[in-house]
């Protein structure tokens, strides 16, 4: 008897005599017995058809529903080290992960397996930034059209960008349209929310792209299973000097003003006092989490919290770090610039006092795209932003970069060093580190390196 | 909806139960709202501001921001600047670049200066236009709320209820409007099972109630809370009935929960209509459900009752019949027959039916076929008792079917019993009796009562007869020799002096006098 395939909201249907042999290749299926016969989640669709090919079942395969695409062609010539990683890839049967570092060309990879396959593909990305920027980047390349998932649009085309939000609200409508799905900055598919994305899509061949695949709380391991495994790993020592501009790293601390200074420690102390009050000792995120708890009926604990953000506000937003800015400034006027901050508020700050074309996560989609255009083409030759800039944009010859207040996080440094490390004018890039004396900031920076 | 940060729950006892707002809440809901109503023309910012304080002042925070929450929806904000703050800002930025960046106060003028000649606008409306588009510099334009203090309680708790579903991983529902829940669980592209509460296995004796089981098609594989915000959703069509119950699996960060709302909680849909009057698929069976009910029967009618599996699908009767001997449905063993009136419809629809019944768990069921379908045999051969009918269903041919149920009930109830009771009382009626052992007073026909004499309907000891009968004489007023019986509990005096050997010489309407026969 026949197996009939269906995709059925993210999961794959099966109907029909299932050997057992195929039920043990795919620990996966499970007996529905809502719907009868049985189910996979879509991600499992591949190893289900190869299981019954193995086992010689008549299969009628419904589960794609592919429209038809002209064969692709890109016009970029693969660098070596470009090429390696594509052929590890395809030799992984088409599923896996690559780790290059940020500025070596991973679109170009992902644009090339793209080509090879020809067949229509989704491409995901974790920001509006990066959804225009490929979008911008397909749409030179081939001759179809694009369509988007996210930034206000709706729209399916055989290739697609989406970002991982509206991703995850679409998988079980179109996980069945794709035959290629393309994750980059890969590494966020391993959170908890985003794992549905890869697992609803049913899409055979995929492919990872990330400048750090390992995360600290071993969700690659998750990753692995849902993509495939890490295939290749370039590091940016492996490419510094011939592909990569070199940069130094200039540290600037200051101090806060005097009344600063007293509204830090007025605050700090609150925050300190409560927890010898109340016996927390502040060890690991659980003893966090156990004050915010508290804090729901505690007002004291909540004024406590409250005082805790008003002395890291105070911190970050600095009167004397929006000084040392126009120093740098100042220093740089014929170079191009970048300032990162953590806070709108501080972002808006910078932009309100030295008319810095701004963009943060308020910034409408048409202004946010005027102002990267206008950066690109030299129009503006310095920009200000909050972390919406921190992945993967493609922001050409910056060779100043400003970190006015980090979250020391491993792979925000990275990737904001990686904003800059861009030859201009065979100038040497530069990272300055904007800190504040003497606060938990300082250990958070030191923990950096 | 809220943001889940501002839910309220008590996870008291393992469970997971909203905290819902309260009368007692109802002057912090108040100042709420008179806090929006006083920041009309204000900017966000300081409105913001205003509600923080109430933070303060309120017990819980974040019932002060679920509240604003709420008032939200009902809030306009707006930009308020002399010139389009993005035009500003492209004028200003221009001008900066060309004065090869801004660092001093003194060159800052100068681009704003700049950037005024360039817009020809003043130069004190470009700096107030810079940034007045940002969110906390927007202005509150308008607060329209279509509630009153009262009204704004009623739409928090039914948010709250829906917050705490975000996390939900599977619910179960009963509902007085299971076609109506079916259809959104179909709608919102979930997946349902029908389970029996005995299907626990436990044989308690409890009649079986059938719950709606809702969860995603991705549950087989994880307990995923993918599928939260549609349980929310699904909650607005569950409240509007006039009686229901869900219980939700809710995974806490990893514990899971139970969540238990039912329509004893303040949880309604505010634009719901009134709960419905009775509506009906058919004229057909609104003209049966009326005529029924007009008749005094053993049996009581509800309408749409609950979901029964067939198959892999649900089917939801039109009616179903509750045994209640005496019209008191709590007297008897708990019995149902579902009732379905098979109109004429379409050709899909039949054959749908016919599936239907053909798979359906295993219920007592009548149904009704319009004559002009055919398909009276066909509905025959799936164990369902047919009734067929044209133009409408005639009560009558209902009854008789019911009446054989009937029939059966009784037997078996009489089957039940022993051959000979001996009850305590002196006197008992066997209406009494039966409804004593829950069965009918048929079913008492074939029980010998060894130490009771049958009177009328009634059982007495031979010795309360003697003694009733020293009381009596020949040549008694009627109603001295009743209101003697009376007193012996023998309500029947009729019957009770033809026992003792009396009759009644009539003088009247009710006046006589009793003679020995």
């Amino acid at each position: 008897m026949t197996v009939v395939l269906r995709f059925e909201n993210g999961s794959v249907r099966v109907d029909g005599d299932v050997p057992d042999a195929v039920l043990d290749a795919v620990p996966e299926m499970e007996a529905d017995p809502r719907s009868g016969g049985y189910r996979t989640p879509a991600v499992a669709y591949a190893a289900v058809r190869d299981a019954l090919a193995a086992a010689d079942v008549d299969v009628d395969d419904r589960v794609l529903d592919l429209d038809s695409l002209p064969a692709l062609d890109t016009t970029y010539e693969l660098r070596s080290y470009q090429e390696d990683a594509l052929d590890a890839w395809t030799d992984a049967d088409r599923r896996g992960n690559l780790e290059l570092p940020t500025g070596s060309g991973k679109t170009v990879i992902a644009i090339a397996a793209m080509a090879a396959l020809s067949t229509p593909t989704l491409v995901v990305v974790p920001t509006i930034d990066l959804l225009e920027q490929w979008r911008r980047e397909l749409d030179a390349e081939f001759d179809v059209p694009i369509g988007q998932f996210g930034g206000g649009q709706q729209r399916f085309e055989p290739i697609t960008v989406s970002t991982y939000d509206s991703a995850y609200l679409k998988a079980e409508d179109v996980g069945d349209r794709f035959g290629f799905v393309v994750f980059d900055e890969v590494h966020h598919l391993g959170g908890e929310g985003y794992r549905d994305v890869a697992r609803l899509l049913a899409a055979p061949a995929r492919m990872g792209l990330t400048a750090t695949f390992e995360r600290p709380d071993d969700a690659h391991e998750v990753v692995a299973e849902l993509v495939g495994p890490l295939v290749h790993r370039l590091s940016v020592d492996d490419l510094a000097g011939e592909h990569l501009a070199p940069y130094d790293v200039k540290r600037v601390e200051v101090d806060l003003t005097p009344d600063e200074r007293e509204r830090y420690e007025a605050n700090q102390e609150t925050f300190t006092d409560y927890l010898a009050q109340s016996g927390i000792q502040m060890r690991s995120g659980s003893d966090y989490q156990e004050l915010v708890k508290r804090s729901g009926n505690d007002p004291a604990a909540r004024e406590a919290l409250l005082a805790k953000e008003r002395a890291r506000r105070i911190m970050l937003g600095s009167e004397a770090k929006v000084d040392a800015l126009g120093d740098v400034l100042d220093r740089h006027r014929d170079d191009r610039v970048i300032v990162f901050t953590a806070h709108n508020d501080f972002a808006y700050r910078v932009a309100e006092r030295f008319l810095v074309p701004v963009i943060t996560h308020q910034t409408s989609a048409s202004e946010r795209k005027e102002v990267l255009q206008r950066f690109r083409d030299g129009r503006y030759s310095r920009i200000v932003s909050s972390n919406v800039l921190d992945e993967g944009v493609d922001v050409p010859e910056a060779n100043v970069g400003v970190v006015c207040s980090g979250s020391g996080s491993e792979r925000e440094f990275t990737q904001r060093l990686g904003r800059i490390l861009r030859p201009r004018d065979g100038k040497t890039a530069r990272l300055y580190e904007i800190v504040s004396q003497d606060t938990a900031e300082e250990r958070v920076a030191s923990r950096r390196r | 909806m809220l943001t889940k940060d501002l839910l309220r729950v008590s996870r008291r006892g393992g469970g997971y139960q909203p905290v819902f707002a309260d009368r007692e809440d109802r002057p912090l809901a108040a100042r709420v709202v008179g806090t929006f109503q006083g920041h009309v023309d204000e900017t966000r910012g300081d409105l913001d501001g205003a509600l923080r304080e109430l933070e303060g002042d309120a017990e819980d925070f974040k019932l002060v921001r679920g509240l604003a929450k709420c008032c939200e929806h009902a809030a306009r904000f707006e930009t308020r600047a002399p010139v389009t703050p993005s035009s500003v800002r492209r004028a200003a930025f221009v001008a900066a670049e060309e004065l090869d960046g801004v660092v001093t106060p003194a060159e800052r003028e100068r681009a704003l200066d700049r950037a005024a000649d360039s817009l020809a606008v003043a130069v004190d409306d470009v700096d107030a236009s810079l940034f007045a588009d940002l969110e906390e510099r927007q202005v509150l334009a308008s607060f329209d709320a279509p509630w009153d203090p009262d009204g704004l309680l009623a739409q928090y708790n039914l948010s709250l209820a829906q917050t705490a579903l975000f996390d939900a991983v599977e619910v179960r529902v009963r509902s007085s409007d299971p076609k109506a829940l079916v259809s959104a669980v179909k709608r919102l592209r979930l997946m349902y099972e029908i389970r029996k509460s005995d299907d626990d296995g436990v044989a308690d004796g409890s009649p079986t109630v059938r719950e709606v089981v809702v969860t995603g098609p991705d549950a087989l594989f994880s307990r995923s809370r993918r599928y939260g915000t549609r349980f929310a959703r699904l909650l607005r069509t569950v409240a509007k009935a006039s009686e229901w119950r869900l219980e939700a699996t809710v995974d806490d960060h990893g514990t899971e929960r139970e969540l238990v709302l039912s329509d004893d909680d303040p949880v309604r849909v505010p634009d719901a209509e009134p709960v419905a009057e009775v509506s009906f698929d058919s004229g057909v069976e609104a003209d049966f459900a009326a005529r029924f009910e007009g008749l005094d029967l053993d049996w009581v009618l509800s309408r749409e009752p609950e979901p029964l599996a067939t198959g892999y699908r649900v089917m939801i009767p039109d009616f179903a019949f509750d045994y209640a001997p005496g019209g008191d449905s709590d007297a008897g063993p708990d019995f149902r027959v579902f009732f379905e009136v098979m109109g004429f419809w379409t050709p899909e629809y039949v054959e749908k039916k016919l599936s239907q019944l053909a798979d359906v768990e295993d219920v007592e069921m009548v149904v009704a076929v319009d004559e002009s379908l055919g398909v009276g045999e066909d509905v025959a051969s799936t164990d369902a008792a047919v009734v067929p009918y044209s133009g409408s269903v005639r009560v009558k041919d209902v009854v008789d079917v019911l009446r054989e149920y009937e029939r059966d009930l009784v037997a078996d109830a009489a089957a039940a019993l022993p051959g000979s009771l001996t009850p305590a009382d002196d006197v008992v009626t066997l209406a009494a009796l039966a409804e004593r052992k829950g069965v009918s007073e048929d079913a008492l026909a074939d029980v010998a009562f060894p130490e009771h004499e049958l009177v009328g309907r009634t059982l007495v000891r031979p010795a309360v007869l003697d003694d009733a009968a020293s009381e009596l004489a020949d040549g008694m007023a009627y109603g001295d020799a009743e209101a003697v019986l009376d007193e012996y509990g023998l309500d029947d005096a009729s019957a009770a002096l033809s026992t003792l050997g009396y009759r009644v010489e009539w003088t009247g309407l009710s006046g006589g006098t009793v003679r020995e026969k």
